[in-house]
């Protein structure tokens, strides 16, 4: 990672809605797509823009990323074992205390602009809403309307249940 | 007895009590005898005679693999109406719950709209709108109010969502209020504390948003989650105004990665949430990933010092029905449970089997009749190969179990005893008598490509898997019967009745260090990087470091000989088991010992520890195989009299244990008999 040199420069990044956001150079290249980019670019010193993250959740990206500008970079396991557990750190979990609406902007912004770590935050905070609940509280929880006739369910729940007692 | 004497080791005399125990003929085994009927050349053979809550085998179940239980298609026939009833139940209690749920609020919260929950229309903007709309008093009646059923659902999160409950929630878009954050939460809590915020406001919201929609008249498509405020002037009531379903709102491949985390149960709820989660939630993808953790697939793990056994995964097939196998993973885990579990009989070796080892395909045995013995894992359990002095054939095979033994714990719920197979035809020719042990195998062990076995003639036999099991070379050096082997990718480790334990070179069979330090019969070695666990016949384990050669820890018995060890795989962990008849649980680092393991009522003879099922499995002079829970230490399942000897080796995978007994035999204890769909979980 960038030595104590590198961490003043400033960068530029343009929200969707037109927002700027002056950012350490070090911490906006927790996003491998940024990353790319300014090395594409080189020193221009141009506003990046991203356009598909507006200003409210950059800038909750930001605050992510500016908190863990010091995380060793991320050793490129394979998918299974960042799929581990569904531990979060407390930190990442009072971040994450939005309503579901940001929270699925910050995934959808994480996935677009290439920041694993927080990607798995996110994802493994929506799948402890899911965890432990009936089908019934899951789609209270996310207010899903249920489009299966009775003979579909019955079906699934045959196909869930082990013949032997 | 001694505990020198107390192991086998000697082949010049038998035991005296071996031929007490050997094979005693019963009043009640001759008429088990005499019941065999002889059915494609297989005795089968049904011996579960008074035990009621077994299931009775039909004696032919060969010809048809999957038994048929009478029983069971009884039920099976009367299971689809009673779902069906079941079904209907639910969905009643489902509308009578949102009727009973909502109703009761009206007169308090002056409610007058009793519409059932708005379809998804309103999820995005129109609910981010509504709070703005919302008065102060109506708000407050609807959520203090409607916490308290809430509730109810969610037990274990309550606590730490309660404390917010009495703290009159902030009007949204005021600002005033700091967001009710839990700060002094344990670690952990605040996820599922905001998942719980999430569900109960979620509840609460389904009265709100009914008052404040009824008012709304102006575009709710406007706002579309563009939130400018900081962090802390969002009020936690904000999270009530904004449900929405994952599904539809993020692509395929972040679902299949939030799905991805759930544990298998989580992830078949899911299944049946709509026909959009269905879709997601049974993608094989998914199901890989689940599956996999939930039975402790590591592919670090794959390559341990300790040679594997098949943890029932699977194989990494592009079509694989991850899903399925989970259900089969359930139901074996509940015939482990439940000790049920088929007997399968190996006859063959002439003398005490001392030794065994298997995988998925082939078990491998070796006896005091001078003979190593392969076996095929599958049915027929044929043996195909006979590794030393041609043996001549073993006439009747005799009583195979203790019935008398069966009521104190687990009895085969089916026996099988395949026929031995004719050893003229599978016995290797002899080219040199020296190619073999001229005394009992007492000890090996296998993988991919070597098994070493050890003798009473002193010495080790290195043999190529691959090449037929043809002899490499002959390991000198013990001044005694060689009692145990263990090697792996760079060490084979062999102790001996000398007291003494040799380090060989793997690839070149060169003695690279001699550890000193028992006084005893040195009865078991385990193997992991550079450490050695020992267990001596004088009392004492001994952990050493192969690079420096010297002992690094004790780990004593409270009375007297050790007669076998154990190393859990990250090396953290050491059994051992003796003549105290008890297992002692040590941990590696500190020498302290952790648990005693009780329930044996005779000499501990033999341990296996499978890490990745938390299973200890012990064989015991006292004729019985027992499991315990390698976590709590607590006996699982008890497994008396299987043979009609002592146990002296055994070693289980994710579906059965192998046991050899005194009494000649191997026996399989499959608890995956005839499960529809077990052959799946084969690696």
């Amino acid at each position: 990672m960038s030595s104590n040199g590198a961490a003043t420069t400033k960068i530029t990044l343009t929200s969707s809605d037109g927002t700027d956001l002056s950012v350490d150079r070090e911490v906006a290249e927790r996003s491998v797509l940024i990353k790319n980019m300014l090395e594409d670019l080189g020193e221009s010193g141009e506003a990046i823009p991203i356009p598909n993250v507006n200003a409210a959740v950059l800038s909750k990206v930001v605050e992510w990323c500016e908190h863990h500008r010091n995380d060793p970079p991320s050793n490129h396991d394979d998918d299974d074992s960042r799929r581990k557990a569904t531990d979060i750190d407390e930190w990442d979990q009072k971040f994450m205390q939005v309503d579901q609406e940001m929270l699925f902007e910050i995934i959808l912004a994480a996935n677009y602009l290439d920041i694993k770590a927080l990607l798995d935050v996110g994802c493994k905070t929506v799948a402890n809403m899911i965890k432990g609940k009936s089908p019934e509280e899951i789609r209270k929880t996310f207010n899903i309307q249920n489009d299966f006739t009775p003979e579909e369910e019955d079906q699934i729940r045959r196909e869930n249940e082990w013949a032997e007692e | 007895m001694t505990p020198r004497d107390s192991i086998p080791v000697t082949p010049s005399r038998r035991r005296p009590s071996s031929s007490m125990k050997g094979r005693p003929r019963t009043a009640t085994s001759q008429q088990t005898d005499s019941k065999l009927s002889v059915w494609n050349g297989l005795f089968p053979e049904d011996v579960c005679e008074d035990d009621q809550d077994q299931v009775i085998e039909e004696t032919n179940h060969f010809p048809d693999p999957v038994p048929r239980r009478r029983g069971a298609k009884s039920f099976s026939s009367l299971r689809h109406p009673v779902d069906g009833l079941r079904t209907l139940g639910r969905r009643l209690s489902v509308t009578i719950r949102h009727k009973s749920s909502r109703q009761p609020f009206q007169p308090l919260q002056s409610l007058q709209d009793p519409s059932p929950i708005e379809p998804t229309g309103h999820k995005n903007g129109a609910a981010s709108g509504s709070r703005h709309t919302r008065s102060k008093s109506n708000y407050l009646d609807g959520r203090l109010f409607h916490r308290r059923p809430s509730a109810n659902s969610v037990p274990p999160l309550q606590n730490f969502y309660t404390p917010t409950a009495p703290v009159p929630a902030p009007i949204p878009g005021n600002g005033l209020e700091p967001p009710i954050l839990p700060d002094d939460i344990c670690a952990g809590a605040a996820a599922r504390a905001a998942a719980a915020a999430q569900n109960e406001l979620a509840r609460a919201e389904r009265v709100t948003s009914h008052t404040s929609e009824s008012k709304l008249t102006r575009d709710t498509e406007s706002g579309i989650g563009i939130d400018l405020r900081d962090r802390s002037e969002i009020s936690d009531a904000d999270y009530d105004a904004v449900r929405m379903d994952p599904a539809s709102c993020l692509p395929p491949e972040i679902m299949a990665h939030i799905l991805s985390y759930l544990d298998p149960n989580s992830l078949m709820q899911s299944e049946s949430v709509s026909r959009a989660w269905n879709e997601q939630a049974s993608s094989r993808h998914v199901w890989r990933i689940v599956f996999r953790r939930a039975y402790g697939y590591h592919r670090s793990e794959r390559m341990t010092s300790k040679t594997k056994q098949s943890n029932g995964l699977g194989k990494a097939l592009p079509n694989q029905n991850w899903k399925g196998m989970f259900l089969v993973r359930r139901a074996l885990e509940q015939r482990w449970r439940d000790g049920k579990a088929a007997a399968i009989y190996l006859h063959g070796h002439k003398d005490s089997v001392y030794c065994a080892q298997f995988d998925e395909h082939k078990i491998i045995t070796g006896s005091r009749d001078r003979t190593i013995r392969v076996w095929d894992a599958h049915y027929p359990w044929e043996c195909r190969k006979i590794i030393g002095p041609p043996p001549g054939d073993v006439p009747g095979i005799g009583p195979v179990n203790n019935s008398s033994q069966h009521a104190s714990g687990k009895s085969p719920f089916i026996t099988i005893c395949p026929p031995s197979t004719k050893s003229a035809e599978i016995v290797t020719p002899i080219d040199l008598a020296t190619d073999y042990h001229s005394a009992s195998i007492l000890c090996l062990q296998f993988d991919e490509e070597l098994m070493v076995t050890g003798s009473s003639d002193y010495t080790c036999i290195m043999w190529d898997i691959k090449n037929d099991y043809k002899p490499i070379r002959r390991l000198w050096g013990h001044g005694a019967g060689v009692l145990d082997v263990c090697f792996d990718d760079r060490h084979i480790v062999s102790c001996s009745k000398d007291s003494s334990i040799c380090v060989w070179d793997r690839n070149t069979g060169t003695l690279l260090k001699k550890l000193l330090g028992h006084s005893g019969p040195v009865n078991a070695v385990q193997l992991r990087g550079d450490l050695v666990v020992s267990a001596s016949g004088d009392g004492v384990a001994k952990l050493w470091n192969i690079a420096s050669g010297l002992c690094v820890k004790d780990f004593p018995s409270k009375d007297r000989g050790l007669a076998c060890v154990e190393f859990s795989d990250d090396a953290r962990t050491i059994l051992t088991g003796g003549n105290d008849q008890v297992i002692y649980q040590f941990d590696a680092n500190t020498g302290e010992m952790v648990n005693e393991l009780k329930g044996h009522a005779g000499l501990v003879r033999s341990l296996h520890l499978d890490n990745a099922n938390k299973r200890i499995v012990s064989g015991s002079y006292d004729t019985s195989v027992k499991v315990f829970d390698a976590e709590s230490g607590e006996l699982s399942i008890d497994l008396p009299g299987w043979t009609t000897s002592w146990m002296l080796s055994v070693k289980s995978d994710y579906r059965r244990i192998v046991a050899t007994s005194q009494d000649s035999r191997t026996v399989i204890m499959d608890f995956g008999w005839a499960l529809d769909g077990v052959d799946m979980l084969e690696e």
